[in-house]
């Protein structure tokens, strides 16, 4: 019975498995390297040499890993990849404490090599922030910022205004767009045939890739392409809102119920009509909801795309805090903060009464 | 209700007549390998109430949605005469064709399926997407003949009166109702109920079943229906057809389905249940 269990595992979870396994190894392996070696800085930067030391750790973790694998080994891989069929328990099996088994040692081994790795990498250091001189003057910086100066109020709450109709056309502008692209990214309506399945993966490849794109990037792009200003902070903040609607407006188009679709199909209706009459009436009200909560986020990210040249209340914001104007900066985040909190409290009720 | 529901033993009135649909050797097998259907051949004449019977997984549900290409059959043929005597192999239609099957064979469903946001009558306007426009059917724009189509049937199975009430308001009984009257709205030549009873409670069943029977015997419509409860079945079929594992094991009067017919077709040791 045992020896027959082994034999059925899908190709693809096997693939996978000693993939993970590799790598972990290699990581594990890197690590013990450079704690006994102690690598300079000069060998530390020949990427091609250390590159090619990773890769042979990987080549020796896959056959480790295939070897464990037939001697009946449970490894970390197999733990995450294995088909749920194979982890069923034998009646007769034990519980294994995790430190005594191979995957539970794997696993310790990574997270406690992490920490350490995270540790070093941070120049994590308590004692500077309890030096005197560095605390007061810290102090000074709190002190001065939280005694606002209120004559630059005026100009700070025409600059928020400005910063909330960057974020409003932002999603205007992305909301019909994304609305269309999230049905030719959904696998339910697309993956039917190949033509449908082949749209389907570009867009997402293409949306992931725009969606890796932090805005902050795209604002110093387009505030080359276009000029500084409001309108390169919008149409950065347009591209990444884009991108993160389609993604969030398709995921709720793959989970709709297939009862209604079926009811519309039943029919005689067209692709389009079946689309409009059974997915479009359930997805609406997540629709909504989420674009609110969008349009909510993109208020805070255009405040921060401010800072590298996308207008509204950011700029001003880095203005002042390049010439260390600290009151003033106190007034500017004392108005961001009032907006950030009625937006907040807006979407949040707009919300729970969709639900 | 109750009184129509006695004498529903006795056969529809309506003259049965030429076959409206040869099934031939029809197969389904799935794309991860499951045989759903292994060869069902049966005919059904014009104006039956045909009722197929069998366990769940026994290939019922597939069956029908072969028939109205919901599904798409791997082999056999499902051979359709219409009115005017022309016969089409269901089984071959492509594309645009298919859309056409559907539009002539109504469906109803165990969980209704309607659109529960949108009001009951356009629900039952539904019915006619597959003769409108997409565009006209997207900005609602409906030909007068088919809302008062649309409104008709509704009242003729008993609730006009909740035509401009969300579906998702309607009692279960009520929204099948409402899928009877989407399904007439399509002017179907044949009517396919997939369990259309299972999901409500044993009174209001006989409420839906009798307004399947009231289409049957007054609009001379053809109904294929899935059913579990065989006391169901003896009240309303005209004829029976059993399926077990993807195979056919019955064909029949529904008064012939003795004792040892049932255990054939569910399994020794499976007991009747009685839904009054």
């Amino acid at each position: 019975m045992a020896s027959a269990e082994v034999v059925v595992s899908s190709g693809g979870a096997k693939f996978r498995q000693t993939v993970f396994d590799a790598v972990v190894f290699a990581y594990l392996a890197i690590f013990a390297v450079v704690v006994v070696y102690r690598p300079s800085e000069e060998q530390m930067l020949k990427l091609g040499e250390n590159a090619s030391l990773f890769g042979a750790f990987v080549v020796i973790g896959a056959i480790l890993s295939v070897v464990l694998q037939h001697k009946n080994i449970k490894t970390l891989g197999w733990m995450i990849y294995a088909p749920p069929h194979l982890k069923q328990r034998s009646q007769d099996e034990l519980v294994a404490p995790m430190h005594k088994t191979l995957w539970g040692v794997q696993l310790i081994l990574s997270v406690v090599v992490t920490t350490v790795v995270g540790f070093v990498m941070t120049k994590i250091d308590v004692l500077q922030l309890l030096e005197a001189e560095r605390f007061w003057h810290a102090m000074r910086l709190f002190g001065e910022l939280a005694s606002p100066n209120l004559e630059i109020l005026p100009k700070a709450v025409l600059k928020i205004i400005e910063t909330i109709y960057i974020a409003f056309m932002a999603t205007a502008i992305a909301v019909p767009i994304a609305f269309v692209l999230s049905f030719l990214m959904a696998r339910n309506i697309m993956g039917s045939s190949r033509v449908g399945f082949g749209i389907y993966f570009a867009l997402r490849t293409i949306f992931n890739v725009s969606r890796s794109i932090e805005p902050v990037l795209w604002a110093i792009i387009f505030s080359i392409w276009a000029t500084f200003g409001p309108f390169a902070g919008m149409l950065a903040l347009t591209v990444h809102s884009i991108a993160s609607l389609a993604k969030q407006y398709s995921e709720y188009v793959e989970s709709v119920e297939d009862g209604p679709i079926e009811g519309i199909e039943s029919t005689g209706a067209g692709r389009l009509q079946t689309v409009w009459f059974a997915v479009v009436p359930q997805v609406v009200l997540p629709y909504i909801s989420y674009t609110v909560y969008r349009w909510d986020t993109n208020v805070r990210m255009a405040t921060i795309l401010g800072f590298v040249g996308g207008g509204g209340i950011g700029t001003m914001l880095m203005e002042y805090q390049g010439q260390a104007k600290w009151p003033e900066v106190g007034c500017i985040i004392l108005v961001i903060a009032t907006v950030v909190w009625i937006m907040d409290t807006f979407s949040a009720h707009v919300r729970a009464a969709i639900k | 209700m109750s009184a129509s529901a006695k004498d529903s033993q006795s056969r529809s009135g309506q003259a049965i007549g030429q076959h409206i649909l040869q099934v031939r050797n029809l197969q389904k097998t799935y794309p991860n390998g499951t045989r759903a259907l292994r060869g069902v051949s049966f005919d059904v004449k014009r104006g039956e109430f045909l009722v197929v019977i069998g366990l769940s997984g026994s290939g019922k549900s597939t069956m029908l949605r072969c028939l109205n290409r919901l599904h798409h059959p791997t082999g056999g043929e499902v051979l359709y005469t219409d009115r005017q005597g022309q016969q089409l192999d269901l089984a071959k239609c492509q594309g645009d064709e298919i859309l056409e099957v559907r539009r002539r064979i109504g469906m109803i469903f165990q969980h209704f399926n309607l659109i529960p946001r949108h009001s009951v009558l356009e629900n039952v306007l539904y019915g006619s997407l597959g003769r409108t426009s997409s565009l006209k059917s997207i900005l609602g724009m409906y030909s007068a003949e088919d809302q008062a189509k649309a409104m008709n049937f509704l009242k003729l199975v008993g609730i006009g009166e909740k035509a401009h009430f969300r579906a998702a308001q309607l009692s279960g009984g009520q929204q099948q109702r409402v899928a009877i009257a989407r399904a007439l709205t399509q002017s179907p030549d044949i009517l396919l109920a997939d369990e259309p009873v299972a999901s409500l409670d044993p009174a209001t069943c006989h409420v839906v079943m009798d307004y399947l029977k009231k289409v049957n015997q007054e609009l001379g419509l053809t109904i294929i229906c899935n059913l579990h409860f065989l006391s169901l079945v003896r009240q309303y079929a005209t004829r029976v057809i059993a399926l077990k594992g993807g195979e056919l094991v019955y064909e029949g009067s529904p008064a012939d389905i003795d004792e040892a017919w049932f255990s054939r077709i569910y399994g020794e040791g499976a007991k009747e249940v009685h839904i009054n």
